[in-house]
């Protein structure tokens, strides 16, 4: 009796440890092969000729077209600088920096990555588009209510993510005037 | 209990093991991949416009709604393949995806390239052969050697404005891609 009990415990923990492990890699990975600069996350790794194993994995399970390492990078945010989920009750503020590229573009979608911008408005921010302030620096503001500047009108409510889409960039390479740092996103009112 | 300490951290073991498999065996097993998705396009030997990004609406290949996305599909069993064209002037930038959805080659026109679109892929027999008959190549023609011979191309263009968009998606789609019709 007591080895029955001993060996439905080590199946147990074994699929436990076994998907667990794998989904978590998947997912968050920030203990394999996910870089992470504030609350933004990347794969570096994706757009590489010859991937490692969970990049492969990975880029399998999304199936979407990624960019090549010479294209740029994308990194997706869900939570705020303060480790809170991203949520459309809320307003939110993006400020600071972004690394060296030759443009970026900015979206919000929801967790099935169904564009969540308003359907009248522009479906992403670019950064030819936006005014800066005057040391240069970027101020934007995401969320569904009215607000000054730079604005990313969202649309219904729920949680959302952000991608931002660095294009010829030399993020995670060491190089680049601007080092690899990404703007912060601050929570603002909630309603 | 050191009895039972030792099944759990065998069963820890047998937890890794697992781990490993399904890492190792998710890309082989999955029956929805890239290649799939771009396979219903219809893009063989000819380039394709993707649709533009709609808000509210599925959008599966995470495409941005920024840029206009042209893709072409090719087969180098068939013989080499070219993509030859022009392109407006503004940022784009090229990719090749193999069947595993890995971009095996990319640049953009950022690396000297302009607006002009020249490129020669090649799979290895016909890489040696092109080697052999020591051919001069043209200044500006991309040769590019894949490792396997089934291939989707991928050119992405950045419009300055929402309003260029109907006229630089004309201008992407006039790009020849494929083995044939191509200029000798």
């Amino acid at each position: 009796m007591r080895f029955v009990f001993r060996l439905l415990l080590m199946c147990v923990i074994a699929l436990g440890v076994g998907f667990g492990l794998s989904y978590y890699a998947l997912t968050d990975g920030r203990m394999f092969t996910v870089s992470q600069l504030g609350p933004w996350t990347a794969w570096p790794d994706v757009g590489a000729p010859n991937p490692n194993p969970y990049t492969r994995a990975h880029l399998t399970r999304e199936a979407a077209l990624q960019l090549g390492q010479a294209e740029g990078l994308h990194l997706v945010a869900s939570v705020d600088s303060a480790g809170e989920p991203l949520s459309r009750n809320c307003t939110y503020r993006l400020e600071g920096r972004t690394p060296q590229a030759t443009f970026w573009t900015l979206v919000a979608t929801d967790p099935a990555g169904v564009n969540v911008a308003v359907p009248d408005g522009p479906l992403a921010l670019r950064s030819t588009g936006i005014v800066r302030e005057n040391d240069g620096s970027l101020r934007i503001h995401v969320g569904t209510r009215l607000a000054p500047g730079n604005w990313l009108e969202l649309a219904g409510e729920g949680p959302f993510t952000l991608g931002l889409t660095l294009y010829d960039t030399a993020v995670f390479t060491g190089f680049g005037a601007t080092g690899d740092t990404m703007p912060a996103i601050v929570r603002e009112a909630c309603a | 209990m050191i009895r039972t300490l030792l099944w759990a951290i065998a069963g820890v073991l047998l937890g890794g093991i697992i781990h490993l498999v399904v890492i190792l065996s998710m890309p082989l097993l999955a029956e929805e991949t890239l290649w799939t998705r771009l396979e219903g396009l219809n893009a063989e030997n000819r380039i394709v416009i993707l649709p533009p990004v709609v808000a509210g609406q599925p959008n599966p290949l995470e495409l941005d709604p920024e840029l206009i996305y042209g893709i072409c599909r090719i087969d180098l069993a068939e013989g080499p393949a070219y993509m030859s064209g022009r392109l407006p002037d503004a940022f784009w930038s090229l990719a090749i995806f193999n069947s595993a959805g890995v971009v095996t080659y990319a640049t953009t026109n950022r690396d000297g390239i302009g607006q002009t679109l020249e490129l020669g892929v090649f799979n290895a027999a016909q890489t040696r052969l092109l080697a052999q008959q020591q051919l001069d190549i043209a200044e500006g023609l991309l040769v590019v050697e894949a490792t396997s011979d089934e291939l989707f191309v991928v050119i992405r263009l950045a419009p300055p404005h929402a309003i260029m968009r109907p006229r630089f998606e004309a201008e992407l789609a006039k790009v020849q891609c494929g083995n044939r019709g191509t200029p000798s």
